[in-house]
């Protein structure tokens, strides 16, 4: 028999070092981490009392370049000491754990170094009547025990769960049916005192001075009657009897994703084929100075885009008919413009936002919070600096114009806020405060009856504010997340989607409701369009979907080989949608998937094309094209 | 020496991995929320395509495999030591715990119980197949092949014994545990078992504090006591426990004949080995079968009490589920005194109908109130069958595994003299 009991010798005092080395090193990393995991519970990063107190310095006086500069110098020794800190905590565990392994594979082998021989026991036999009788005893005593507890906590916690929730339900359906019976009137109702007041808001100096000099002779009957006339031709003048867009910008294409922004272009006959690479039906190209994300906008022969770098900004203008460029216009003199542009991310520069004309201006907006307002001939009428938004990608939302007023969504980390400015002179109209976070979607401005409304969709809403007066009409909080996607709207509903959020169909109004919602296929970049009853959503990983717009249905999907950041446009009946590998796919906006064309620019582009006279004029990453037959 | 080097080795190289995958972790960290909101420690990690899935169920078999020959034919604790480890590294750090048998139980009572969900095969091929191995040869699958019964095992190194009243009243939790975790599943409210698990968050480097320290105190016990988890909590070792009973090739401590040399009796730090029982130790045994008899036929009152103790209880048993705990906070809340909470706020901008959330909640409530009967009743069954069977006897003559208790760890086996035939 060979000796099964032969004890491994090992060496006990080495193994007892690393055991105790590794131990007091695990105990003391264990110790370290624990004191790092309390402090990281303690600080609130963007929440600081210094940092507070300077901001609120700066808010007080807001040109103190010095501070701002020492705040961000704060703000990112702040932000880092919390990041160091928990990785601390992470490499620490680790090292913890490594610590523990090590300690446990000695303390093992030390032990198995120290085993004795099997020792024979001299106890008497175990008594198993008087094991099982305690089994027996404490099994019965923890089981009483158990069912004590359970039913006095059961008694004393006991409330009709149950019974209250369906209580409940059935309250929460008689209060749906009172509801929608009073919906009607108390809508009705809303609208009135909303014009009312904006009738009060909106009067005109002229008529207040008239009013001053009527007050001064009329009698109080008098007075009264003529306030009351006043107010009826108030309401009269405040709601819209034009349309928007009207049919000038709809011969043209005077802002990003066409007129009004929801990416429906009116144009006919626009070509389907052609071919950078052998030149096919590309009528001319012609280089950009400075490359820019920002898409082209075209009015008469006049096609405007711009392009900036951390230190220059420009607006350019070309001849769309042979691509001569025209005139530059630079914004690197305005006035509170700061010396140093703000960072932004590769992937949206410095001038992501897409300019916009009426006709008689064109009007740029840069990451730097710069407006420039220049002449169809290249001359500036009037520039700005609105502040350095706090974008942490850069700005990117683009303008719109609506009659005299210049729409300018700045959504941003803190004070985000929409405005109106005068297209004739650059004075803010109307501003109002958002309570969102920073966004990157565009405006986009819709006429609902008599009423023109801005829809505007930033986390955690979307929102309409009334074009003329920059008043609240209706917000819905169904958004989240950092929202790059503008909405879009047809036949009275609102769409609005963002990534790891949801697609939702809006039914707009003083009570917004949701009419359906979807999450299979969401954008963080391209905005959707709806047209008649279809909703075209496509995603920046290169699937394109098509819902029926009134129910949520899909209706079909495709999936492309490269990812879209372009935003597609309708134009014709048909959608003209550029991938990021400068391949312009156009398809039909029907409920079945009918391709039509598949062109090729010949370098990447990430811009939506604009249409005029039977051409399209695309932005490559470099050149500009004019394609056409 | 030479084993230890390389087991240090092979550590070295997969903490070196994870290390890998902390630096890429560490690049896109998660994001921040500014309204307060902390993400929750996931359940689960994310699931692995179909051929990875393959892969673990076939590391799996051959891990059992191994261990199983280990165990059975080459009688060695070392190679348990060896898969054990392997164990830890790849079905603990590696695949991060899951899918793991003890979890898997879940997916198939969820499936059972919710025709729309689909257990994936790989959830189905971890519940099974440790299983098949037990009703064969005995828990081999706990000797070493569970990363969480080998990471209490390796820190084991002063075993101490606990009394046998205590370890059998202990030993009753797991069965609780089970009829909660299987409640939970089929209402579709939670995976206890994985939320609750001590060791994966410590796998995952994620555990939040709590389960940290209830991970660091599991680990700190297993010191000195064998294995706490896998003999007073887990609830897949209950059912292992009863098919191990019946299994056909169970690990013995004698290759051969036993000569009654006592040599083995201490050498199990679970206690899972019986004793020779002579006749002399038994009760009376008129007093005994009067006793059992009277224990079997009080069943019936015990599962009646537990159902109905249960029953009482199912309100507080349903507030795990998160769609009750939403409608009770939605109830209860009040606009003007209350600030809003994040479910709540969440809740609001889903849009989803009030009604709706209560007339779910009311209806999942329900199926508590059903559900506690059948706990309670399932807790007064093991109760009772557990009271009636500590008074029965059986005689033996020599020393052999508890075949439900045994994890097949196979320390006793070196403490036999015995040489096979």
């Amino acid at each position: 028999m060979t000796n099964k009991f032969k004890i491994k010798r090992t060496n006990l005092s080495l193994w007892k070092g690393i055991a105790m080395v590794a131990g007091t090193f695990s105990f003391v990393i264990c110790m370290l981490v624990l004191v790092n995991y309390i402090q990281i519970n303690r600080v609130d990063p963007v929440n600081t009392e210094v940092i507070n107190s300077l901001v609120d310095r700066l808010n007080d006086n807001s040109n103190d370049e010095a501070l701002r500069e020492q705040i961000r110098e704060m703000d990112l020794l702040v932000r880092k000491a919390y990041f160091t800190n928990q990785w601390q905590i992470k490499a620490g565990g680790y090292l913890f754990l490594f610590g523990i392994i090590v300690t446990a594979i000695a303390l093992q082998l030390y032990y198995a170094g120290k085993q004795q021989l099997p020792q024979i026991s001299d106890k008497e036999e175990e008594n198993i009547i008087l094991f099982r009788e305690n089994a027996r005893k404490w099994i019965i005593v923890g089981g009483f025990g158990m069912v004590g507890l359970t039913l006095l906590f059961a008694f004393l916690t006991h409330k009709e769960l149950g019974n209250q929730f369906s209580e409940a339900a059935s309250i929460a359906i008689i209060g749906q049916v009172d509801n929608n019976s009073e919906a009607i009137p108390l809508v009705e109702v809303g609208v009135k005192e909303d014009i009312a007041e904006i009738v009060i808001e909106e009067e005109n100096v002229a008529v207040e001075k008239e009013q001053a000099l009527e007050e001064e002779s009329a009698s109080p009957q008098a007075k009264e009657e003529a306030t009351v006339v006043a107010e009826k031709s108030e309401t009269k003048k405040n709601s819209y009897k034009g349309m928007y867009p009207t049919k000038e910008m709809m011969a043209n294409f005077p802002s990003f994703r066409g007129p009004a922004g929801n990416g429906i272009a009116y144009q006919k006959n626009i070509p389907n084929e052609w071919d950078g690479a052998s030149g096919k039906n590309i009528l001319w190209k012609q280089p950009v100075p400075i490359h820019a994300y920002n898409s082209p906008v075209i009015w008469g022969d006049k096609l405007f885009l711009s392009g900036a770098s951390a230190t220059n900004r420009e607006v350019y203008c070309y001849d769309r008919n042979n691509g001569k460029l025209l005139w530059t216009a630079k914004a690197n003199q305005i006035g509170g413009t700061p010396v140093k542009s703000p960072e932004v991310t590769a992937d949206t520069g410095h001038a992501a936002s897409t300019v916009a004309t009426d006709g008689n201006s064109v009007f740029a907006i840069f990451s730097n919070g710069d407006v420039l307002a220049v002449d169809m001939s290249g001359k500036t009428k009037w520039e700005k600096n609105l502040g350095v938004p706090d974008n942490h990608y850069g700005h990117s939302s683009s303008l719109l114009v609506f009659e005299d007023k210049l729409i300018v969504q700045y959504d941003q980390k803190k004070n985000s806020k929409v405005m109106a400015l005068a297209t004739s002179s650059g004075d803010e109209l109307w501003s109002t405060p958002r309570k969102v976070r920073v966004s990157w979607a565009s405006p986009v401005i819709v006429q609902n009856g008599d009423q023109v409304e801005v829809l505007l969709a930033a986390d955690p809403c979307v929102a309409s504010y009334d074009v003329q007066t920059g008043k609240e009409l209706w917000k819905l909080d169904c958004i989240t997340g950092e929202v790059g996607p503008s909405v879009a709207y047809a036949n009275g509903i609102v769409f609005a989607l963002n990534e790891y959020a949801s697609l939702v169909a809006i039914k707009p109004g003083v009570n917004p409701e949701i009419l359906w919602e979807a999450y299979d296929y969401l954008s963080d970049v391209p905005s959707p369009i709806a047209y008649k009853d279809l909703l075209f959503v496509v995603t920046s990983y290169g699937a394109v979907a098509c819902y029926n717009a009134k129910a949520g249905e899909i209706l079909w999907e495709k999936e492309f080989d490269a990812g879209f950041y372009a935003s597609p446009i309708l134009v014709d009946g048909k959608i003209y949608l550029m991938d990021r590998d400068g391949v312009m796919h156009i398809f039909k906006a029907e409920k079945e998937y009918v391709a039509v064309a598949t062109s090729a620019l010949g370098e990447k582009s990430d811009a939506s094309p604009a249409f005029a006279d039977g051409r399209v004029y695309i932005r490559g990453a470099k050149n500009l094209y004019c394609i056409g037959k | 020496m030479k084993k230890s080097f390389a087991f240090i080795s092979l550590l070295i190289v997969f903490v070196g991995m994870e290390f890998v995958a902390f630096s890429q972790q560490q690049r896109f960290p998660k994001p921040e929320f500014e309204s307060g909101y902390t993400q929750p420690v996931t359940s689960m990690p994310a699931p692995r395509d179909g051929m990875f899935a393959i892969l673990d169920v076939m590391v799996l078999i051959a891990a059992l495999s191994l261990i199983t020959w280990f165990i059975l034919k080459r009688r060695s604790r070392s190679g348990v030591v060896a898969v054990s480890i392997f164990s830890i590294l790849y079905f603990g750090f590696f695949r991060e715990g899951c899918v793991c048998s003890v979890g898997s139980l879940q997916n198939v009572v969820l499936a059972l119980f919710n025709p729309g969900y689909h257990i994936p095969l790989s959830a189905l091929a971890f519940f099974v197949i440790p299983l098949v191995y037990t009703l064969f040869f005995g828990r081999t699958f706990c000797a070493g092949v569970c990363p969480l019964g080998a990471v209490q095992d390796v820190f084991l190194m002063r075993p101490v014994t606990l009394k046998k009243w205590l370890q059998k009243v202990l030993g009753l939790i797991p069965y609780i545990y089970l009829g909660l975790s299987v409640l939970y599943a089929a209402t579709a409210s939670d995976f206890i078992i994985c939320r609750y698990d001590p060791f994966v968050g410590i796998f995952r480097f994620n555990a939040t504090f709590f389960m940290f320290a209830i991970g660091a105190a599991f680990l700190l016990i297993s010191i000195f006591i064998a294995r706490p988890y896998c003999r007073f909590f887990c609830p897949y070792g209950v059912i292992l426990n009863l098919v191990s009973r019946v299994s056909k090739n169970h690990l013995t401590i004698t290759p051969s004949n036993c000569i009654q040399c006592k040599l083995c009796e201490s050498s199990c730090p679970l206690d899972a080995i019986n004793k020779p029982v002579a006749v002399k130790q038994m009760e009376d045994k008129r007093a005994a079968t009067r006793r059992f008899i009277l224990l079997s036929l009080i069943i019936p009152a015990l599962m009646i009490v537990g159902g109905w103790t249960g029953a009482n209880f199912h309100e507080n048993l349903a507030k795990v589920n998160s769609k009750v705990r939403l409608a009770d906070e939605l109830l209860h809340f009040d606009s003007k005194t209350m600030k809003e909470s994040l479910e709540i706020e969440g809740f609001r901008t889903s849009g989803k109908p009030a009604k709706e959330l209560y007339l779910e909640a009311s209806e999942i409530v329900k199926q508590f109130y059903y559900g506690g009967w059948i706990l309670g009743a399932f807790i007064g069954l093991v109760i009772g069958l557990a009271l009636s069977g500590l008074s029965t006897y059986r005689y033996r003559e020599d020393y052999t595994p508890d075949k439900g208790n045994c994890v097949s760890c196979a320390r006793c086996l070196k403490y036999c003299p015995v040489e096979k035939d």
